[in-house]
């Protein structure tokens, strides 16, 4: 289910979150706890926005975390940033367990199911560190209008899809696309500019 | 710009909305179609666009899990973790592995044989060690014996050899030959002698000429199971021009400096 998979634009370099994930494959615990003291506050962050509830949040924590201690494989070390791919396991699984509670499963389980198996890390990817990208992403985000943010925020911390969006702001259709398009490109070029 | 272009252009402005999830379902299908064909272009704008999407995670507010949480998720993987680990569950007491004990038990099975092969050869070697000592001894005694006879046919074939009779007091005893060279010893022979009693034995005398002279022990004799015997004394006692009679009696085994008993074969030596 969880098929994305990053490439690195420098695959000679060997972040220390791969070199975890590669003693994650010989059973490694101590890999295990260091990766999670590392990632686990931004990706409980991630499912408890998207679910709004703690103690369902701490679940599927635990179940990203087990299917990463027991199923490593499925991260590919050699080809792509650790993050990326948890974070993207993280909001799958937290959309997953929304669609249960909300059962609006139809259009997120085709949508998951399609991810495609490589996902390329632009150049810039890694010369900022967790904070200072978190800090820099809000203020991008912050410099869109709100109804973009809104409208950007629905899609990813809920899995609207543009016509539920549109519904959901009251604004036309081709709108809802243009902010969310003109919004992500913003968002890559300030990401490129602070890098 | 042609058609093809035209295309993949279109396509490439939803690309970002397709990593966020966000197209309907004709457009989703028209997009994966659309990848699906291998457009290189586009699928590398996938992978950016999915890169991007995932640094909106950065926008959730700042928040921690519990620590029960890390408590039973690191109980859970150490759990696992050693579980994974064979060797030391199947085999928590045993700090020699099992492939050593097949080691052991293979050398001690090599040592009991060995132990027995070396028990088998020592037997071995130690009859064949006396099978040729005796082989020895038959060979030493048969030489011993072929030189005698060696000896004794010198001394009855020499010219200057004397053959001397013994008879016996009794005429029932057979009468003994004996031979003497003066050079080459004394041979004294005999037939048909029964065999003296226990722990006794015949023993040749030398009877001087000279008066007053006792008689000269010589050598004792036993005849063999068939009542024959051959004496050869390579060294008589004394001279046999000096000596005027041979005398056989029985004395105790091992023989007497003088006779105990009267002489059963006389023999007189005659002068040459």
């Amino acid at each position: 289910m969880f098929l994305a998979v990053f490439t690195p634009s420098d695959s000679s370099k060997v972040s220390p979150d791969a070199a975890l994930a590669r003693r994650l494959l010989q059973r490694d615990g101590s890999a295990f706890e260091e990766l999670y003291d590392r990632h686990s506050r931004l990706v409980y962050a991630l499912v408890l926005r998207i679910l709004q509830q703690a103690a369902t949040a701490e679940e599927v924590v635990q179940d990203v975390f087990l299917q990463l201690w027991r199923n490593t494989t499925q991260y590919d070390v050699s080809r792509g940033s650790f993050v990326p791919w948890l974070l993207a396991m993280a909001r799958n699984r937290a959309l997953d367990q929304l669609r249960l509670k909300s059962e609006r499963q139809r259009r997120r389980e085709d949508q998951t199911d399609e991810l495609p198996p490589v996902v390329t890390i632009p150049d810039f990817e890694g010369s900022l560190d967790e904070k200072r990208r978190a800090v820099r992403v809000r203020e991008l985000m912050g410099s869109l209008n709100p109804q973009q943010q809104r409208a950007i925020e629905l899609a990813y911390f809920e899995g609207l899809s543009h016509s539920e969006i549109a519904i959901a702001l009251k604004e036309p259709l081709g709108t809802v696309k243009s902010w969310i398009r003109n919004g992500l490109l913003r968002l890559k070029e300030g990401l490129q500019r602070a890098s | 710009m042609n058609g093809s272009d035209q295309v993949r252009d279109d396509f490439r402005e939803l690309i970002e909305a397709y990593a966020l999830g966000a197209l309907d379902p004709e457009e989703r299908a028209a997009v994966a179609a659309h990848l699906a064909t291998g457009c290189a272009e586009c699928a590398a704008a996938l992978g950016e666009a999915q890169w991007l999407v995932s640094q909106l995670a950065y926008l959730a507010p700042d928040s921690a899990p519990s620590g029960m949480l890390r408590g039973r998720l690191l109980k859970t993987v150490r759990e696992e973790a050693a579980a994974s680990k064979p060797s030391a569950s199947a085999w928590p007491k045993s700090v020699i592995p099992a492939w050593m004990w097949g080691a052991v038990a293979a050398m001690l099975l090599f040592a009991l044989y060995n132990a027995y092969e070396l028990r088998v050869t020592t037997d071995t070697i130690r009859r064949t060690r006396a099978e040729l000592e005796k082989q020895i001894q038959l060979q030493q005694e048969s030489a011993r014996k072929l030189a005698v006879a060696r000896h004794e046919a010198l001394i009855l074939s020499d010219p200057k050899s004397v053959k001397i009779a013994m008879p016996a007091a009794s005429k029932d005893l057979p009468v003994l030959q004996a031979t003497w060279n003066p050079e080459l010893g004394l041979v004294v022979s005999g037939q048909k002698l029964a065999a003296p009693g226990a722990k006794r034995a015949l023993q040749l005398w030398l009877i001087p000429k000279a008066a007053g002279a006792k008689p000269l022990p010589s050598l004792t004799l036993r005849p063999d199971q068939d009542g024959q015997f051959d004496l050869l004394v390579a060294s008589p006692p004394g001279q046999l021009s000096g000596t005027k009679a041979l005398a056989i009696t029985e004395e105790p085994e091992g023989g007497s400096p003088q006779p105990t008993t009267t002489p059963i074969w006389v023999g007189v030596v005659a002068g040459k």
